[in-house]
């Protein structure tokens, strides 16, 4: 059936390469690893289902979810991943919804904008890039700009960081993820001014993720260790989110929860996620980071961000 | 004086026994009810005494296209099909142009059928009211699509026929010029005209005829997927048809 319906369009070799086509945008080309496993089997499920329109890409492919069984579409989906014919790819299936504080464990091409504003009015803008490298790395660069409440209010730069994750485990079905990383922290920012810690730290630290029926279980353990003791702390982190999509569409809304530790200081972080184009390309969060103790003296947290999956389209073509 | 004087005849007749006269038992008659049906039998036969019908004819001096070549599933679509954006005949007389009366309105109809067979929609115009479903169906043992549009281009839906046999419905939308198309054969071509206004569609000869028109003046326009005609006015007189020819360039 793939050679005499889809192949029409994108292809018998799923390259979406066809000598006279008969529609006018060019279809994904399905044997690039990067953009076919990035995404979860129930977005290609939509799309085949509910055409181009349903995923936000092109009206011209059409919908099918009137002439085949739902079995028929996954098994359209197998076939279309199998197009990609490296192995070592970490599945879309275990690409979850991003939290605000929990670092997901799939490696993302993705473009942020983090702001955050505590009680005090001491507010933080970090502005991060993060890029795959190869099937199952990524890097990742962050730099805060941060403005610090006094007579006068300072504001500057702040201590740049660097990542590697690296993803060790990842299993389509029954999705589950297991990534390990390190932050290295630069101290960059002036100390003085108090937008620094005037010592570099590095931060082990593991994430992992799973699917508990429709829910989004995603957790991540690090230590922040100071090179000068003196002028940093140590630090335990831990952070756990769960969260579930309101329906199937990339640009659904999804509701969460992080449980957010670091050494005795734990937050709770209720917050909403919301696709902003119908790719999904594009999303926001927001969220407050709501302290569980100590509440008088650490207060309320507002955080977010604003984010960008670079490779994704932002809206489709005619 | 007085006052005592009416009371006592009060008080008299308070004490009589009042014979009424018996009567024999007469139906009440609803009069509102016969009323309405007088009304309403008097009320119908002028009104079918003063409608009447428009007639005429399209014609244009524009040839039609040489015929399409066919380069995918030959074996359903043949090795050329005729172009019908423009289907005239020798005298010019011009098929599938659209007159739509503005102003009389028609009530809702049911679900435009649409046929994909041998790699072409049939009909090729079509009527539907707003609100409707547009209702698609193949015949041929091959993949097509149905897309449909708006006049701006937005899709309205596009559905996927890969066997014989299927019926999809799906709904129409409000007013407007809707264009159909097949993603896997590009000269498959449709036109559905949503109104409500009374309209019809000329046929193979170039006439049309729009019935049960109430005397009045009216704006007749006119649609074709390629060629244009100006709008006339029309003046209906009861129980005599008006003939309107329209030239489309």
């Amino acid at each position: 059936m793939w050679g005499a319906w889809c192949a029409r369009c994108h292809a018998q070799d799923g390259t979406g390469k066809i000598a006279e086509p008969t529609v006018t945008v060019q279809p994904m080309d399905f044997t690039d690893c990067k953009l076919t496993t990035a995404e979860p089997d129930a977005d290609w499920e939509r799309a085949i289902a509910k055409g181009g329109p349903g995923v936000g890409l092109s009206p011209q492919m059409p919908g099918f979810e009137d002439s085949l069984t739902p079995d028929q579409i996954s098994g359209f989906v197998a076939h279309i991943r199998g197009f990609c014919t490296q192995r070592g790819w970490p599945s879309g299936n275990t690409n979850f919804p991003r939290p605000i504080i929990t670092e997901k464990a799939f490696p993302e091409n993705e473009f942020l904008i983090l702001p955050a504003v505590s009680h005090d009015k001491e507010v933080e803008i970090v502005g991060l890039y993060e890029m795959r490298l190869g099937k199952r790395s990524m890097f990742e660069v962050a730099v805060p700009v941060v403005s610090v409440p006094g007579e006068p209010r300072t504001s500057g730069i702040g201590d740049l960081e660097v990542s590697l994750k690296h993803t060790i485990f990842a299993a389509a079905h029954s999705p589950r993820i297991v990534s390990l990383g390190l932050d290295a922290v630069i101290p960059n920012g002036n100390e003085e001014k108090g937008l620094g810690h005037g010592t570099a730290f590095f931060e082990p630290f593991i994430s992992a993720g799973a699917m508990l029926g429709n829910w989004y279980l995603q957790t991540q353990v690090k230590v922040e260790l100071p090179v000068d003791p003196e002028k940093g702390e140590r630090a335990f982190i831990y952070n756990g989110y769960l969260g579930r999509d309101t329906s199937q569409a990339p640009n659904t809304w999804t509701l969460g929860i992080e449980l957010n530790g670091e050494n005795h200081e734990v937050s709770l972080t209720p917050q909403v996620r919301k696709g902003l184009t119908g790719t999904g390309a594009l999303g926001m969060s927001i969220g407050a980071m709501v302290p569980i103790n100590e509440r008088e003296e650490r207060g309320v947290r507002w955080v977010g961000y604003l984010l960008w999956e670079f490779l994704e389209p932002l809206r489709a073509r005619k | 004086m007085g006052r005592i004087l009416a009371l006592g005849i009060l008080g008299t007749l308070a004490g009589a026994e009042i014979k009424v006269p018996k009567v024999p038992w007469v139906p009440e008659v609803p009069w509102v009810l016969v009323v309405l049906m007088l009304v309403l039998l008097l009320g119908k036969t002028p009104a079918a005494q003063s409608v009447s019908s428009i007639t005429g004819t399209i014609t244009t001096s524009a040839k039609g296209a040489a015929p399409v070549r066919v380069t995918i599933d030959q074996n359903i679509c043949g090795s050329e099909l005729p172009d019908e954006a423009i289907v005239v005949d020798a005298q010019g007389r011009l098929a599938n142009a659209v007159v739509i009366l503005t102003g009389v309105k028609r009530p809702a109809g049911g679900d435009t059928i649409v046929t994909n067979e041998k790699c072409r929609f049939g009909p090729r115009v079509q009527l539907a009211r707003p609100k409707g479903n547009i209702r698609t169906t193949s015949k041929d043992p091959i993949l097509h699509t149905t897309q449909a549009q708006e006049e701006s281009g937005r899709s309205i839906f596009n559905v996927a026929l890969p066997m014989p046999g299927l019926n999809i419905s799906k709904p129409i939308g409000g007013a407007g010029t809707v264009r159909l198309s097949c993603n896997t054969h590009p000269w498959m071509r449709g036109w559905i005209i949503v109104t409500d206004d009374a309209a019809a569609i000329s046929g193979a000869d170039g006439k049309f005829t729009i019935d049960n028109v109430p005397p009045g003046t009216y704006e007749l326009r006119v649609w074709h997927e390629a060629l244009k005609g100006t709008p006339q006015k029309i003046t209906v007189v009861a129980g005599k048809p008006t003939e309107i020819n329209f030239q489309l360039r």
